[in-house]
């Protein structure tokens, strides 16, 4: 297995790892998540390779723009259902597309943008998504994401105990869409090449189906998951439309006879308990007389 | 820039408006009665252009005929499709997450067989017409553009009286409000949802076939039902007339900034206007607001 397959499995898990807050844990689909994925890597290839701006700064500026987008995309669509939400997502990605071809002369437009430096090897890649997947990880079990799950399992009822909906949503979807961009400055830096087709909506919805693969609301399943579905045709050798229409046939398979994934809400951490809980002196149970 | 010009701009982009209307109806027929967005519905227009293009091209029908086959069709592969995509899940009463997720993987499933099946090579459908182009005076409208409208206009017509006036419709509304009052009432509404999917997937048949013939058929044709998708959005989800109008509204618009602006950046401007027309009026055209279940 060579390096390039290796990076672009663990980019591949950020990006289902930024899925993951926003469909796992708060219910909503984005189909236009690779579209940041795109943001983040023009931004900073464009201030990189026409600027000459440091890393730190086409980074930055990369995951930022894409913050901004959000805001911009999520502010009418998150008030409404959340239907709106991911057919506004759809089209946000079509929309980038048409702009990144558009404007040509600073994209490069249907040929894509080249000779981007290469200023992240392998270790970078793999510091970025032990990172991504500790943030995420964090998040889920902190105040902040036990109010996405409410929001995720009824909204009405997340209200009436003082959740603002509207602000954690719009949280949820400014920090995976940074997390989306990150990926993309990523992929710009250690690709070199960048051009619009990379990030259609069927990149966002593979994304989602990993997602699902795994188990909605497990982390450890989404990156597995991830990991297994990219890496394991790369190394078969299929016909990318053969490799599609088998994960397609699976994804159906689980959502009709496992829907909730392959590991449920299970994570790596449920089995350490579980190991120790095994290891340890079964404790003599209380009498039920006493 | 001539008034002919104008008109004749205009034409086109109504004729565009009829197709992209039958999408949003079939989506939004789908929407009303299960509350899911069907993201499965382009991947039913791919199939059915592609049928539509077997029964044209290899057997030499006309255009009446290839759409009706193609109608047909659909209307079973859209039964088909709940029967692998959504009966397992409304039998579990799985929450409507899982309806999202199941859509898009058919839909991708049904392009990426075609993918396997065809190619990505382009195919295009044999003239239908003598004469392509009618002359009215200065103005030239192109036949197909016109046969399209006219055969739009009658489907749309023909479905509101069903869904309005005949006890399918009556039944298809009171699923759509609640299946299992509906079910109570001795209404078999597995039976209507099937009814409703032979419809939409009908309805997917004849869009195909009219996107086929006025562009060129590869498996992602069915990306053409984001047209769809954006009507519904602007019509307001749910709701048929409102999707009617948002597909008429957009596609009008689409052919202005086409002529101003250019091909390539029109989705983005469209995008825009949409955000836009979400800020001011969140519930589209139908102003009907569809509350999410709790």
């Amino acid at each position: 297995m060579n390096e390039s397959v290796i990076v672009f499995t663990l980019i591949t898990i950020i990006g289902v790892v930024s899925i993951f807050p926003l469909t796992g844990l708060t219910g909503l689909f984005s189909f236009g998540q690779a579209a940041y994925m795109a943001v983040g890597a023009y931004i900073a290839g464009i201030l990189a390779v026409f600027y000459q701006m440091p890393l730190i700064v086409c980074g930055l500026a990369g995951v930022l723009g894409c913050g901004v987008l959000s805001m911009i995309v999520g502010y009418p669509t998150l008030k409404l259902r959340r239907d709106f939400f991911a057919l506004m997502s759809l089209f946000l990605g079509e929309a980038i597309k048409a702009v990144l071809n558009a404007s040509g002369n600073i994209t490069g437009g249907a040929q894509g943008l080249s000779s981007i430096p290469k200023w992240v090897g392998l270790p970078g890649v793999i510091v970025g998504t032990i990172v991504v997947v500790a943030l995420v990880a964090f998040m889920k079990y902190s105040r902040f994401g036990r109010m996405c799950l409410a929001i995720k399992t009824d909204e009405l009822a997340a209200k009436s105990f003082g959740i603002s909906v509207f602000a954690t949503k719009m949280k949820v979807y400014v920090f995976t869409s940074m997390i989306a961009g990150f990926a993309g400055v990523l992929y710009a830096f250690y690709i070199q090449y960048i051009d619009p087709n990379m990030f259609g909506w069927t990149t966002s919805s593979s994304w989602v189906i990993f997602l699902f693969f795994g188990g909605t609301v497990s982390l450890t399943g989404s990156v597995l998951s991830a990991a297994i579905l990219t890496m394991l045709p790369e190394m078969l050798r299929f016909a990318s439309e053969l490799r599609t229409v088998i994960y397609c046939v699976i994804i159906i398979a689980v959502l009709n006879f496992r829907p909730q994934g392959l590991l449920g809400d299970k994570e790596i951490s449920d089995l350490f308990k579980w190991i120790k809980s095994k290891l340890a002196k079964p404790k003599k149970l209380p009498d039920k007389a006493a | 820039m001539g008034v002919s010009f104008i008109i004749q701009q205009l034409i086109n982009g109504i004729s565009k408006g009829a197709v992209y209307a039958l999408i949003a109806v079939g989506f939004a027929l789908i929407f009303s009665v299960l509350k899911f967005s069907n993201f499965a519905h382009g991947g039913l227009i791919s199939i059915s252009a592609f049928i539509g293009y077997f029964f044209a091209k290899t057997l030499g029908m006309g255009l009446f005929l290839s759409t009706l086959f193609a109608a047909i069709a659909g209307g079973i592969i859209g039964i088909l499709l709940d029967t692998i995509g959504f009966y397992n899940l409304r039998k579990r009463k799985s929450p409507r997450i899982f309806y999202f997720v199941s859509s898009i993987t058919c839909g991708i499933l049904f392009m990426n067989i075609l993918t396997i099946l065809f190619g990505t090579t382009y195919y295009s459908m044999p003239n239908f017409f003598e004469n392509p182009v009618i002359k009215l005076g200065t103005v030239r409208i192109v036949t197909l553009d016109a046969v399209i409208l006219g055969v739009c206009i009658v489907l749309l017509v023909v479905l509101m009286i069903v869904i309005r006036r005949t006890k399918l419709g009556l039944a298809i509304r009171t699923v759509a409000i609640d299946d299992t009052t509906a079910s109570l009432m001795g209404i078999n509404s597995n039976t209507v949802v099937r009814i409703t999917f032979f419809i939409a997937g009908g309805l997917a048949g004849v869009a195909g076939v009219f996107l086929a013939s006025n562009y060129t058929i590869d498996p992602f044709l069915g990306n053409m039902v984001v047209k769809g998708f954006i009507a519904s959005v602007i019509g307001g989800l749910g709701s048929l007339p409102g999707a009617i109008i948002g597909a008429f509204l957009l596609s009008i618009v689409e052919v202005a900034l086409t002529i101003i602006t250019g091909d390539v950046i029109a989705p983005a401007i469209i995008f825009v206007l949409t955000l836009g027309f979400l800020l001011i009026r969140p519930n589209g055209i139908a102003g009907k607001f569809i509350q999410e279940k709790a």
